[in-house]
């Protein structure tokens, strides 16, 4: 097909009333195509399977993280439990201070040290 | 044997099939589709192994949303307009990239730059609408992409666009006359 009348197509796809699929017609029979690689799908296919094993992956890395946290959040539970009964038998009582490792009488060297006196 | 099969396969059972994870379905529809993707991908972003890695991407999506597809609207219609997203995307990340090497000139021109090493063995009429389809507007030059390389009609390409009637036919009439100067130039 000659150049003018390619030009000719091109300009005519654009009328609102032209038959567009007549002229895409035309216009693959003049050679113009696009097209992908022969193995394409093959390529397509191949970076879904990828694509799938990286997300099991990631979703294994996950699982086994929520297992190691809740090992690791139980022990320390269980650690505070024990602290607290520990604080119960050794002073009677149990407060937010003496759980914080707190005296009630303030250290006088440290009032030193802040003061400056 | 098994893949011929598949060829036989109606649509909407290929799909249903790729959701169980039948890749062999999905691969039936990939072969379907890629010449209608090609088409669009290759049509904005020049002919070039770039345009190819998009082309993947656009089935890649689809694998990944096709749980979310109800069948509304038609298969192709569907795959059309993630590779169109994929595409003007692509065009927008070309030109933020482009744009922070170079301070002025035509960030059109650079965009094509790679693609445009094969044109020479390109034959004349595919030069002349390479050319035209890479000097246009990237807005004009995909309902000139619409029109020219998949032959749809004005209201399915309102449909696939997701513009109204009316925006599209002024969009065809404001695409013709640039295609005319840039023709005129050629």
């Amino acid at each position: 097909m000659k150049a003018t009348m390619i030009k000719e197509l091109l300009i005519k796809s654009l009328d609102s009333d032209a038959d567009p699929r007549d002229i895409s017609r035309k216009l693959e029979d003049a050679g113009i195509s696009y097209n992908f690689s022969s193995d394409f799908s093959d390529k397509v296919l191949s970076r879904i399977s990828a694509a799938g094993s990286a997300k099991v992956r990631e979703l294994e890395f996950v699982k086994g993280f929520n297992y190691a946290f809740y090992r690791i959040a139980l022990t320390g539970v269980a650690a505070i439990v024990i602290l607290l009964i520990s604080i119960f038998l050794m002073q009677g009582s149990l407060s937010f201070d003496s759980f914080l490792g707190l005296s009630d009488s303030y250290d006088e060297s440290i009032i030193c040290l802040l003061t400056g006196n | 044997m098994i893949r011929e099969s598949y060829r036989q396969k109606d649509e909407n059972e290929l799909v249903k099939a790729s959701i169980n994870g039948d890749k062999l379905a999905f691969g039936e529809i990939v072969t379907r589709y890629q010449g209608m993707v090609a088409r669009t991908v290759k049509g904005m972003l020049g002919d070039s192994v770039f345009a190819e890695d998009i082309g993947q991407e656009v089935f890649i999506k689809l694998f990944q949303s096709l749980s979310e597809f109800r069948g509304e609207a038609k298969l192709s219609t569907y795959i059309q307009k993630i590779a169109i997203n994929l595409t003007l995307n692509e065009i927008k990340r070309r030109k933020r990239f482009f744009s922070m090497f170079a301070q002025s000139g035509n960030n059109e021109m650079h965009e094509y730059m790679i693609a445009d090493r094969n044109t020479e063995e390109r034959k004349e009429a595919s030069e002349i609408v390479d050319k035209a389809l890479r000097n246009m507007d990237p807005k004009f030059r995909i309902v000139l992409i619409m029109r020219m390389l998949q032959g749809y009609s004005t209201k399915e390409t309102a449909e696939i666009l997701d513009l109204p009637l009316g925006t599209v036919l002024s969009r065809l009439s404001r695409a013709q006359e640039q295609l005319k100067g840039i023709l005129r130039k050629l």
